[in-house]
């Protein structure tokens, strides 16, 4: 499926300009070209450096309450220089050719300023301008974060999720553990959340973009084609996409001296394998992938649909394990609405499972975040009847 | 007998593409016309047999496929045919209809596009011809899930409804262990090309060697005129070409010549294999309303004895005196072949599995419907729902 990707506020443009980088490294394209960026800081697009410049738009810099720093955290603010300054808004979005996708992905960190306030804006205009499915990928703000930022994602959410198709989410706090923080110093605030960002690309690109990797130079039995990405997402709400991968190389693992006639005690049987996978291998591939590594950790129960793409050499996957992992899925999930599909690279060294859970309703990490949300509210009342002036 | 193919979505034009295959291969010409229909750019690309003018887009202005396909949903599918009607008639305008016996659509049930699609494409061609049109139709398996059998057991009513005859096809009983999924549906196909073709190729190609009993159009044509669902058996025994040993000895598991008695046991048991091996769909024998046995290879091989008591052995099995058998010499044939048609079987397990699934699904896709709106807007809002949307 052709995505074209923008980008609003700072991690929103960060995680686009990484997407594309990510396009190169790995020979998937998504957008074909079709980009966007928006911010409303001076410096916004100080660190983009894949996102051409005439993609980049700073806007709202002329509203009075709007400095260096952009709206400074402020969604309503986000909101209202978004809504003054919409007919440039519009004029940028020339840069895009809507019949050249399948649809838009827009990505914005829900708990900043210009991305959850802005961005829901961008959403609303991109729906009235367009007809192709309007997508949104949306960055949860963090524990360590101000409880500020999680009333503003609470409350950029609800409008997220009311004017977009389908608003995938990513949960920086559930990965945080997985990243590696060794080398870098911590004070240098923006290294792990180069990890984070890679992260999140990657899980996008395998999900938006099967079937779109150069790679694939044979065609796959069951192709996942935009219609089936579009059909699994059209349930609305709230996404998570999880991932995992499986090395297939077995020559240097410590097993070589069990002679290859032997079958492997279970024992020794580890996640890699050559040959093809089997049934119980693409099993645990497909488990780990939404047990541990979903973008969004939730109730996999509650979900709505589900599409699950096993991409990797053709000889890797075995028709069992593809209907077996499948099958899995729906006895997992409880539904029935699970699309399955085969990404065939006859070079790769590694079969990769991804799974998008459209729709998933039992999410605690969204409680914990409107119940912080909701402290910050009534901190917020507070100190407005107490005639301060609330500070974001 | 002459046939117009028509292949509909991914499975059912891969199908088609192993039967030009398979008849290319064994000098057969049974496919006069062909066709396939997709709603995939991309799948369209595959056949390997199938003309570039022979390949139809279908849905490529429709908001939910635009050439991508119907995403697995089956009213799509329908959608888009009934949208392209006019484009899929125009293809048969360059068909001669009077060139061919019948036309035979083929199309997976499991997915969006044949089980949708498929339907319309046939009601039109009953409407525009008087030949007989015959379903080729691929059931998914019970691991393909719930969403594939809906689709199936609802495509199922309408093709049965609409063909003269629908031949199933199982993918479960046809899964074998170790074959990545190439190979798992490319033998599928070709397994199931070779039943077809064998069957509907007989007595076509036939100018030197006449048989004694030669099966012709109208006899398979009468056996399939039952408007039900067809199942096929086939069994095949390669057979040695050593000329010095004469005739009788070309079997290959023969060491010595042998007399008229065993070479008609031969023929029994390869029927008889052909009914005990993997059917196109399980099914009880005893409920089959007709059926047709083709013996196909050299004639000097098939004995009309031999026929005769392969005839009264299925008869006894099939419980129906309705059975026509006959041979389709095929002299440089490297096999033998005994192909079974068992016409209008009522009792197929799997088609009653698939059904149960498909109303398990059913329930469950109304009941998460009914519920959808109400849990998102859950969780998205907060408990006392005192925050408000940004916008």
């Amino acid at each position: 499926m052709k995505l074209a990707l923008i980008g609003v506020g700072h991690a929103g443009s960060r995680i686009v300009d990484r997407a594309l980088e990510r396009e190169l490294e790995t020979g998937r394209d998504l957008c074909n070209g079709n980009v966007l960026v928006f911010d409303t800081a001076a410096d916004a697009f100080d660190d983009i450096t894949h996102v051409p410049s005439d993609c980049q738009v700073r806007f709202g810099d002329i509203h009075p309450d709007v400095d260096a720093d952009g709206v400074g955290g402020d969604p309503d603010l986000g909101v209202t220089v978004a809504r003054e300054d919409v007919q440039e808004l519009r004029r940028a979005f020339d840069a895009v050719d809507f019949n050249d996708v399948d649809g838009l992905l827009l990505v914005a960190g829900l708990g900043g300023g210009t991305g959850g306030g802005a961005g829901a804006v961008l959403l609303e205009e991109l729906q009235a301008i367009c007809d192709k499915p309007i997508y949104a990928l949306g960055v949860l703000p963090e524990a360590d974060e101000p409880d500020r930022c999680a009333l503003t994602a609470s409350r950029a959410l609800q409008s997220f999720v009311e004017i977009a198709d389908n608003v995938i989410c990513f949960d920086n706090d559930a990965w945080r553990s997985t990243v590696s923080y060794t080398d870098t110093a911590e004070s240098e605030a923006d290294r792990p959340y180069d990890e984070l960002d890679r992260t999140v690309v990657s899980h996008v690109l395998t999900a938006f973009g099967a079937s779109e990797s150069a790679a694939m130079t044979t065609a796959a039995e069951n192709r996942i084609d935009a219609s089936d990405i579009t059909r699994t997402l059209e349930t609305g709400g709230v996404s998570s996409i999880g991932r995992a991968t499986l090395e297939l190389d077995r020559s240097d693992d410590g097993r070589s001296w069990l002679p290859s006639w032997l079958p492997l005690p279970s024992w020794l049987e580890g996640d890699a394998v050559d040959g093809p996978a089997d049934a119980a291998e693409v099993k645990r591939l497909v488990r780990r992938a939404i047990d541990s590594q979903l973008t969004l950790p939730c109730a996999v129960d509650s979900t709505y649909r589900v599409l699950v793409v096993l991409s990797g050499p053709p000889t890797a996957v075995s028709r069992k394990g593809f209907e077996s992992a499948r099958y899995w899925l729906e006895q997992e999930t409880g539904t029935v609405e699970v699309l399955a599909g085969d990404e065939p690279r006859p070079d790769a060294s590694t079969l990769t499972a991804t799974v998008l859970l459209s729709t998933v309703t039992d999410v605690p990490r969204i409680d914990a975040l409107q119940e912080r949300g909701r402290t910050a509210a009534e901190a917020a009342d507070e100190s407005e009847s107490g005639d301060a002036e609330f500070v974001w | 007998m002459k046939l117009a193919t028509i292949g509909v979505g991914n499975a059912g034009s891969k199908i088609i593409d192993r039967m030009l295959e398979f008849e290319d291969k064994t000098g057969r010409s049974l496919c006069r016309h062909v066709l396939v229909i997709n709603s995939a750019r991309t799948d369209l690309a595959k056949p390997d047999y199938v003309p570039e003018d022979r390949r139809i887009l279908i849905g490529d202005t429709h908001k939910k496929a635009k050439g991508h396909g119907v995403g697995g949903d089956v009213e799509v599918g329908a959608e888009v045919a009934k949208h392209d009607i006019d484009e899929i008639r125009r293809a048969f305008d360059d068909v001669e209809i009077h060139e061919v016996d019948a036309i035979i659509v083929a199309a997976g049930l499991g997915g969006g596009t044949g089980s949708g699609a498929g339907p319309v494409v046939i009601e039109e061609l009953q409407k525009m011809y008087d030949e007989p049109v015959y379903g080729l139709g691929i059931l998914p398996g019970e691991y393909e899930g719930g969403r594939p059998a809906l689709n199936a057991a609802r495509s199922l009513q309408s093709f049965v409804q609409k063909v003269d005859n629908f031949i199933a096809f199982d993918n479960d009983a046809w899964r074998s262990r170790g074959q990545t999924i190439e190979e798992g549906y490319e033998q599928m196909n070709r397994e199931l090309a070779v039943r077809i073709v064998t069957l509907l190729a007989a007595g076509e190609i036939d100018e030197t060697d006449v048989a004694e009993n030669a099966m012709d159009s109208s006899d398979i044509m009468r056996t399939l005129d039952t408007d039900g669902v067809s199942s096929i058996g086939y069994a095949s025994t390669t057979i040695s070409n050593d000329a010095d040993d004469g005739l009788l000895n070309r079997f290959r598991e023969d060491e010595k010549p042998v007399g008229d008695a065993t070479d008609a046991a031969k023929i029994k048991g390869l029927v008889r294999r052909a009914v005990n091996s993997r059917l196109t769909i399980p099914c009880e024998v005893t409920s089959a309303d007709r059926a047709l046995i083709i013996l196909s290879g050299p004639s000097e091989l098939i004995s009309r004895k031999g026929i005769e008591s392969a005839r009264q052995w299925l008869e006894n099995e099939a419980d129906t005196v309705d059975i026509l058998a006959g041979d389709d010499p095929r002299p440089n044939a490297s096999e033998l072949s005994a192909v079974v048609l068992l016409s209008n079987v009522t009792e197929t397990p799997r088609v009653d599995e698939i059904q149960s699934q498909a109303v398990d699904a059913q329930d469950k896709i109304a009941e998460l419907e009914a519920a959808r709106e109400e849990e998102i807007n859950e969780l998205i809002t907060d408990e006392d729902d005192e925050l408000d949307p940004v916008v």
